[in-house]
């Protein structure tokens, strides 16, 4: 019986035929085959005596325990995340992370001056995860590739061996392959359905039905094999399916507003007074262009006018309230509908609404801030909606999710309750979910409605610490393709 | 929000213990931030700046928990009326000044440390870092002769936190103080206002003390000032430091601004009267409460209270500056009752819920995308000009984009225009992951149009591996093309510097271009980091997002 060749093994031959012997490089470039399989091929067609096989010793590349272990994060990396976390700036001597410490010091990523370890610019780039550390990057792809040589720059490849996270190894590689006479043979007897065992299946022998009354080849099926590369929803895009439906399911009927808003309905028409804090630069990103938003409706413009003067008695200006920003909160979209629905002619009471949508917060970003975040506001519109309503409402809600919250006071300026959803983790501890409440009477007689309003304002993105096992949000938005490939499920 | 401080031991002494504090402090809406070592530090919301300072929290924990009563006789003023001149000069620059008169203090221990906090922090916050009000106080003892308030260009004084005299010029340039508070004076054409004892400044105001009258841990008497811009705010500040001047054990006397327009005492210690209904009550909770429990459960919360029938009325202390109306009391009565009494109730409603259009238009893109091997990112709208624009190699109108002030991170400056930048750079970022790499995003961009901005809603893919090429572009294009139902279609060849010339193309529906595509120029790929070639587009899907309501 005919020994049947793989068709690398086939191609491993027909490449000798011609020339007698070949480099393995150029083999590995002329057949397009990778170094691994080619390896392969060639040592199954020495065993069967079809080749010989010129050997040299040669230098690879190959990971270290350590540098195992440093592949997901460099002590330098986790240095910088953490003095980033707590405002870039520590006492040296809490600085416990020796090796980081020296590493980030060479990359210029911190300075250390008068006993405090301070963050560059550099280093604050570096801990947004805006790039990716080379020699993370160089370690990564000898651990994925283990090919021979550098793939990187030699200096960053020195680095990692003198780190001893990369170790060089000195071992016995192919330098070039020879044909034999019983290659040849080998060669010349292998035919298309000749009767031996068949190797791959073609469109032919589907047809012809040439694989009837013959056997085919074996495979190894512990042979190792990439993990296939799906392309996946953002997990975020998944979360937010997922809310929507149990809101859907709940009998809430879902509304979006606009991301560039007036200050009046981010901050005047929910009780904010005009000289409150929040609507300082800090926390807000007024914008320069356009500079405000003209408001047509003179019949609100009044009414929030008097609202304001009477709990607040300073002048209520209208070019506070016109200037443009980015909403804050989706909260400014429940206050449109609040209008919108006050007395819509044919509406029946209680109308349910919930919003999905970006929020934007001028604040310095780390691993738990961010300027931009996607937030769920909803309301309900009726006659005598109570605390215990609202109550129900969430608890219902979070169960969907698979959390059983629990409710306590605070404060929110536009709600009376306020009420703050919450969660125990056993290692966490209370972990907050939401605020809620149910809204100021004089808000609702604002928008133009006798009737009683509950809110809440959901953040999405804490959830994901948990769904996703992730340490910093902006790890969300970087969209690395390995990790959207890969990520773990969000099991929702 | 802000946070305060407070010494384990301290509490103890109050009766207040550990678990206590795990317990009332959520109860009661505040947060324990952190309980460490000595010390434990709770976040207090903005409406309870009475609970800020030492007396104020320990007030409420005890009210709360029933060790102490409501009490209306309590918060009084007794003995002769202190007098301040008010000079008609600080009218243009901070025209209010309010003062008490507080004997038999105790600042000793923490004492002092916990009122200089609190008072600081009021003055921060609910006066807006000094601009609506502001206090001071100084050793009653020390003072010599009438008290003044006037404002001049001219003085000196040795400050506190200073050992040489200083003139008011040089406080405001020179001194931590002056540097942080001097701003409170912009307007006041060069005026500073100040307070004196004869010829002696004790304080210029808002800004820092004199470190004569200074108040030590063994000062008994005190004299407190309140100035502003707001004499509302001025007014309920006094009444807060003089409640809780009263529970350090003092006696406070009043004090008169002699304006030249008449005189205004301080401070008020009036209880304000609000009433409640019981039913209002009932169809804000959802539980039912008796007239005898609303009344005690008020109580528990500060207010004095009795019932009046199908209603009871509160009198609110005057350290509450929270209290508007009877929401303020029923959200009280509420937290005294605890939240976990309140048992849920579902709302009758036989609604049924219907999505979003821009979520199912998202979710069926999406999937189209998915199927064609594309995996979705999302990223953020804010960017600046270098990345969406410059790396990109296109250009636009300085007017044409949604710019923000004053971002606290450098690299956001604007709204992107366009989707694609986003994902070459995500690109740029994975180059040394495995090939072929696709992306998409559905997302809004920005522009101004009209003095208007409008924000459009679109796709953008881009795919990147050695045989990228604007056939790949151009078939992912036809196919969301005919998702959208787009018609009247014509594709014609297409100038955008991200793209390179001659392999870039433009789709119209209608005579309407609605995407472009194209191979991505080598440029651009350099600028952000791609190894192989790659090529892209970007799809509106709807033109100008219109919002109702």
């Amino acid at each position: 019986m005919v020994l049947v060749l793989h068709p690398h093994e086939l191609a491993v031959l027909e490449a000798l035929k011609g020339t007698g012997s070949m480099p393995f490089e150029r083999m590995e470039k002329e057949l397009g085959i990778d170094s691994g399989s080619l390896r392969w091929a060639i040592e199954g067609l020495l065993s069967a005596g079809a080749i010989s096989v010129e050997r040299r010793t040669g230098t690879t590349l190959e990971l270290t325990d350590e540098g195992r272990s440093d592949l997901e994060a460099f002590p330098e990396e986790l240095l910088v995340r953490e003095l980033m976390s707590v405002g870039g700036s520590a006492d040296a001597s809490s600085v416990k992370n020796g090796i980081g410490l020296i590493w980030a010091k060479r990359n210029g990523w911190l300075e250390i001056r008068g006993g405090r370890v301070t963050l560059s610019q550099a280093g604050r780039d570096e801990a947004s995860g805006t790039k990716q550390y080379a020699q993370r990057s160089v370690l990564k792809s000898i651990s994925d590739t283990g090919v021979l040589g550098a793939q990187g720059s030699d200096a960053v490849v020195d680095a990692l061996v003198r780190r001893k996270l990369v170790e060089r190894k000195t071992r016995n590689v192919i330098d070039s392959v020879s044909i034999t006479e019983a290659g040849l043979k080998l060669l010349s007897e292998q035919r298309p359905g000749s009767g031996a065992e068949i190797g791959a299946l073609t469109r032919e022998l589907i047809g012809n039905r040439g694989w009837a009354g013959r056997r085919f080849r074996s495979y190894d099926v512990n042979a190792g094999v990439e993990q296939g590369s799906p392309a996946r929803l953002h997990p975020i895009h998944e979360l937010i399916s997922a809310i929507r439906r149990i809101w859907l399911e709940m009998g809430f009927t879902e509304v979006s507003g606009p991301v560039i808003e007036s200050a009046l309905w981010n901050f005047d028409a929910l009780f904010s007074p005009q000289d409150h804090p929040t609507r300082d630069m800090q926390d807000t990103f007024f914008l320069a262009n356009p500079k405000s938003i003209g408001i047509e409706d003179a019949k609100l413009l009044g009414r929030v006018r008097s609202m304001h003067t009477k709990a607040w008695g300073k002048p209520w200006r209208l070019a506070a309230a016109e200037r443009a920003l980015l909403r804050t909160h989706t909260t400014s979209v429940s206050a449109r509908h609040v209008r919108k629905f006050a007395n819509e002619p044919g509406s029946s009471y209680p109308i349910k609404l919930f919003s999905i949508g970006r929020i934007f917060r001028n604040e310095s970003i780390d691993y738990k801030h961010l300027a931009e975040l996607h937030q769920i506001d909803g309301i309900v519109i009726g006659d005598n909606l109570t605390l215990a309503n609202l109550i129900d409402i969430l608890t219902k809600f979070y169960a969907g999710l698979g959390i059983r919250p629990s409710f306590k006071p605070s404060y929110f300026p536009f709600v009376e309750p306020g009420v703050e959803v919450y969660y125990h983790d056993d290692k966490r501890g209370d972990i907050e979910l939401c605020g809620a409440g149910v809204l100021r009477r004089e808000i609702a007689r604002a928008m133009g409605t006798r009737k009683s309003v509950l809110a809440w304002g959901i953040g999405i993105e804490r959830l994901m610490f948990n769904l996703l096992d992730i340490s910093s949000l902006s790890e969300l938005y970087r969209n690395d393709v390995d990790w959207l490939r890969s990520r773990a499920d969000t099991s929702l | 929000m802000a946070t305060t401080t407070f010494s384990l031991a301290d509490l103890k002494a109050e009766g207040i213990g550990a678990d206590a504090l795990a317990r009332l402090v959520p109860a009661l809406g505040m947060e324990i931030e952190e309980m460490s070592g000595s010390d434990v530090t709770i976040d207090i919301t903005p409406n309870r700046p009475d609970m800020l300072d030492f007396i104020g929290f320990v007030r409420a924990m005890h009210l709360f928990s029933g060790k102490r009563r409501s009490d209306a006789a309590r918060y009084a003023v007794s003995g002769q009326a202190m007098h301040i001149s008010v000079s008609d000069s600080v009218a243009k620059v901070r025209p209010y000044i309010l003062g008490l008169v507080a004997r038999g203090t105790n600042l000793r221990g923490d004492r002092l440390r916990y009122m200089i906090n609190f008072t600081d922090k009021l003055a921060d916050t609910y006066g807006r870092r000094r601009m609506k009000f502001s206090t001071g106080m100084y050793d009653l003892d020390q003072i010599k002769g009438p008290l003044s308030y006037a404002a001049s260009r001219d003085g000196s004084f040795v400050p506190l936190e200073s050992s040489t005299e200083m003139s008011f010029g040089e406080v405001l340039s020179e001194h931590p103080k002056g540097l942080a508070y001097g701003y409170t004076l912009k307007g006041g054409r060069g005026l500073v206002p100040f307070i004196s004892d004869g010829d002696r400044v004790l304080a210029m105001v808002p800004i820092v003390n004199s470190s004569h009258a200074r108040v030590t841990e063994s000062t008994r008497n005190l004299f407190v000032d309140v100035t502003g811009t707001s004499m509302p705010a001025a007014v309920q500040a006094a009444s807060l430091i003089a409640c809780s001047l009263i529970d350090s054990g003092a006696v406070v006397s009043p004090c008169v601004s002699d304006y030249s327009s008449g005189p205004v005492a301080s401070p008020l210690l009036d209880y304000r009267s609000v009433s409640v209904s019981l039913s209002r009550l009932r169809k804000t909770l959802g539980v039912a409460v008796d007239a005898g429990s609303a009344v005690s459960l008020a109580s528990r919360m500060g207010y004095t209270a009795g019932a009046r029938g199908t209603s009871f009325t509160v009198g609110v202390p005057p350290y509450r500056l929270d209290v508007l109306n009877d929401q303020d009391v029923i959200e009280d009565v509420a937290i005294s009752l605890g939240y976990d009494k309140i048992n849920p109730v579902p709302v009758v409603s036989a609604s049924v819920g219907r999505p979003d259009a821009i979520g199912k238009l998202h979710d069926s893109v999406s999937l189209l995308m998915m199927g064609m091997g594309f995996s979705e990112a999302i990223n953020q709208y804010l960017t600046n000009e270098r990345e969406c624009l410059d790396l990109m190699r296109r250009q636009a109108d300085q007017a044409s984009l949604v710019r923000v002030e004053h971002a606290k991170t450098e690299n956001i400056s604007m709204l992107r225009t366009s989707v694609l930048p986003c994902l070459v750079r995500d690109l740029g970022r994975s180059a040394h992951e495995k090939m072929p790499q696709r992306l998409f995003e559905v997302g809004s961009a920005f522009a101004i149009s009209g003095g208007r901005a409008v924000e459009s809603y679109r796709v953008a893919f881009l795919s990147e591996h050695s045989k990228a090429d604007f056939s790949e572009a151009k078939g992912v294009v036809l196919r969301l093309l005919a998702l959208i139902g787009a018609r009247g279609l014509s594709v014609d060849r297409h100038n955008d510097g991200a793209f390179i010339e001659g392999r870039c193309a433009a789709a119209s529906s209608a005579g309407k271009p609605i995407a472009v595509f194209g191979e991505l120029h080598p440029e651009v790929l350099t600028n952000f980091g791609l190894e192989e070639p790659a090529a892209g587009g970007e799809l509106i899907l709807v033109e100008e997002r219109e919002y109702q309501a």
